[in-house]
């Protein structure tokens, strides 16, 4: 899976645990853009990426990424 | 005012949760949905406010609360203090909880909650002690409670420290647990109602209750698959406890209460009764309906049947368990079944939101949604080895109380005396078989029992004389008397077990001849052979026969009926596979060991 791969599954994600098909995703997507994406959604959004790309998060490493350029560039780094 | 979509589209949400709710279901995103769709939920009953305190993160389940509370005729508003505050809530009188006046407050404990664990090596003693200081501790929190209460007793955790012991021995924290949990009801006020952790986690399965994972991350000790079934319990709960319990069980006929459709298939071939699998399965069926109806929850029949018809099995048919009189609301007709269970409901005097709606017809079951969502509607499963478990599963008629109305007195006098008989007795094997208090009811042939007797002949082969078989124009042209027997005692109903095929000798006298005699196997070790055997006896003699004539060919798999002739007297002719009876000789000699049966002729 390439960056834009990843970029696209997450996504999906996002659609599914905030209920809107229209969210759009760029690297540049920080939480302070969608509304909902209080600490609860970050449980889900972690549970859902866990599922999804086979691996296992660690709450700490992911509180120091600051948007999904972040998130994208370290779900590769761990499934390679 | 509402927008004409909104039942249409409170029905597509409840459509996605159905009764009973599919294991495994993922509601998440339905319930948040709903939760934010006012004109559904104002679609869905009367409005409540509802404080949930807990030991543990429920933000999850809020969501899951306010769905399923829609679910059971709601519409609630659900508020959560912040978790780990039980105590402190109840305590302070200026917490949010006193001012917002919540019409009932759903309590959730954890066991992490237990301060009072007997340590390792207590005595019994030392255990009850410490019990009643856990439940003491409740004592003084209830006192505070403002409104009616829900509380979920001790979840059990899935390691055990003390491996097999941790349950069953003091000093184990499930052994604390239990017992705690079987003291605090005994506590409560009866402010305060429970739901039985330990049911709902062997419900769910303990994988989904403990999810070490997410407890480790958000504080909720269970995953997201078991949020709408720990929702749906206390939903159940509180509408027992705001007086929203369903109270009527609507029951189709064909294929629900027996297998088959009484008008096409007759008395005969419907299929009901121990005789055969799925008769089995519609005889626990009918149980089930029966102990509901015990215990206060009426039965009603809506079927698309004429009235005599429909009515046939309950007159005839000797495998009903349901009685007429079991049945408050009798409507057999041609109308469709919305519009008779208004009649129902008009009937009894109760609203069509006490109603609950058991066919095995999917097109019936969709109707009914469609036109009426206020009944519960039960999604039956094909099989009806598990139309017990469906209703069960839906928790219709919970419970929060048991009341001396809810419960026929006598029914449970006349359950305690029989305990008593039966400890007094069952020393030996004499005293066990007196204890079943077994009856034998002696059947002549007829339309309601022709297949089975038939059926009975030809299947049997251990207890059976010879390979002679009969069709069922042969059985009832009336060139045999045909002597079937059905065995009952105090546990269950065997149906007919033992058939007996008679005719004249044609030598001139008088003598009998048994062409076949067959029992089931199921009923071996009962003596109820030597019972049927003084039934032939009796009618011989009193025909005047001197001898009663059989053959018995060995099968291999016979052999116990050789072992039987030599005991109840007969004796071989010589060079042949005839054994002949002389009842003048061995007349009050026939049984040597009493078999303990009451005989009815029917």
């Amino acid at each position: 899976m390439n960056q834009e791969d990843i970029l696209r599954a997450l996504t999906e994600i996002f659609r599914n645990v905030f209920d809107d098909d229209k969210l759009i995703l760029t690297r540049q997507t920080t939480s302070n853009e969608i509304e909902e994406w209080d600490s609860l959604n970050q449980i889900k959004l972690i549970l859902e990426c866990e599922k999804t790309f086979e691996l296992r998060l660690k709450p700490r490493e992911i509180n120091t990424l600051h948007d999904i350029g972040g998130m994208v560039d370290h779900i590769h780094k761990l499934i390679g | 005012m509402t927008k004409p979509s909104s039942k249409n589209s409170l029905i597509s949400y409840l459509e996605t949760a159905p009764f009973p709710l599919p294991l495994g279901v993922e509601l998440d995103k339905t319930a948040k949905r709903f939760s934010k769709d006012e004109s559904a939920r104002k679609m869905a009953g009367p409005k409540i406010n509802v404080y949930v305190l807990s030991s543990f993160l429920t933000d999850f389940l809020l969501d899951h609360l306010v769905f399923m509370l829609a679910r059971r005729g709601f519409n609630a508003t659900v508020t959560a203090a912040e978790y780990g505050v039980i105590g402190a809530a109840l305590l302070d009188k200026t917490h949010q909880l006193h001012k917002s006046q919540p019409d009932v407050i759903l309590i959730l404990p954890s066991f992490r909650d237990l301060a009072h664990c007997p340590p390792l090596g207590s005595s019994l003693d030392e255990a009850h002690a410490a019990v009643s200081k856990e439940v003491a501790v409740w004592g003084c929190l209830w006192k505070n409670l403002a409104a009616p209460a829900v509380q979920m007793t001790f979840d059990t955790p899935s390691t055990r420290q003390l491996s097999e012991l941790d349950g069953l021995t003091p000093g184990g924290l499930t052994h604390h647990i239990r017992t705690v949990n079987l003291a605090l009801p005994v506590g409560a006020p009866s402010s305060v109602t429970f739901i039985d952790a330990d049911t709902l986690t062997q419900n769910i399965g303990q994988i989904l209750w403990n999810d070490a994972y997410l407890y480790q991350l958000c504080k909720q000790p269970f995953s997201m698959t078991a949020l709408p079934f720990i929702a749906d319990a206390f939903a159940a709960q509180v509408a027992s406890l705001l007086g929203r319990s369903r109270r009527v069980l609507v029951l189709d006929l064909d294929n629900t209460l027996w297998g088959g459709v009484i008008g096409d298939d007759g008395l005969a071939n419907i299929e009901l009764g121990p005789e055969t699998p799925e008769g089995e399965a519609f005889t626990a069926f009918q149980i089930y309906a029966t102990q509901l109806r015990k215990r206060g929850v009426i039965l009603a029949v809506c079927s698309k049947n004429d009235i005599d018809i429909a009515l046939l099995p309950f007159r005839e048919h000797p495998s009903m368990v349901i009685k007429e009189s079991d049945i408050a609301c009798f409507v057999a007709n041609f109308s469709d079944k919305p519009t008779n269970i208004r009649v129902i409901a008009d009937n009894l005097n109760l609203g069509l939101e006490t109603m609950v709606f058991v066919d095995d017809n999917p097109v019936e079951r969709e109707l009914m949604r469609r036109e009426l969502p206020q009944v519960l509607t039960v999604e039956m499963p094909d099989n009806p080895a598990i139309y017990v478990a469906a209703l069960d599963a839906c928790n219709a008629f919970p419970l929060t109380a048991m009341t001396h109305d809810d419960i026929s007195r006598a029914d449970s006098y006349f359950a305690r005396n029989q305990t008593q008989a039966i400890m007094t007795t069952t020393s030996d094997i004499d005293g066990f078989l007196q204890s079943l208090n077994p009856k034998m009811y002696v059947e002549p042939i007829r339309l309601a029992n022709q297949a089975r007797i038939q059926q009975l002949i030809a299947k049997t082969n251990q207890f059976k004389l010879n390979p002679k078989i009969f069709n069922v124009d042969e059985l009832t042209e009336g060139t045999f008397e045909v002597l079937a027997v059905r065995l009952t005692d105090r546990l269950q109903d065997y149906g007919i077990v033992s058939v007996a095929v008679l005719a004249p000798d044609h030598n001139g006298s008088k003598d009998v001849i048994i062409k076949n005699w067959v029992m089931s196997c199921r009923v071996f070790s009962r003596r109820l052979e030597f019972a049927v055997f003084e039934e032939i006896f009796r009618l011989a003699k009193h025909k005047g026969a001197v001898k009663i004539k059989l053959t018995y060919t060995p099968s291999g798999r016979n052999h116990l009926i050789a072992d039987l002739l030599e005991k109840i007297g007969f004796e071989p002719l010589p060079n042949s596979k005839i054994f002949s009876h002389s009842i003048d000789v061995c007349e009050g000699a026939i049984i040597q060991e009493n078999h303990y049966m009451e005989t009815f002729y029917l």
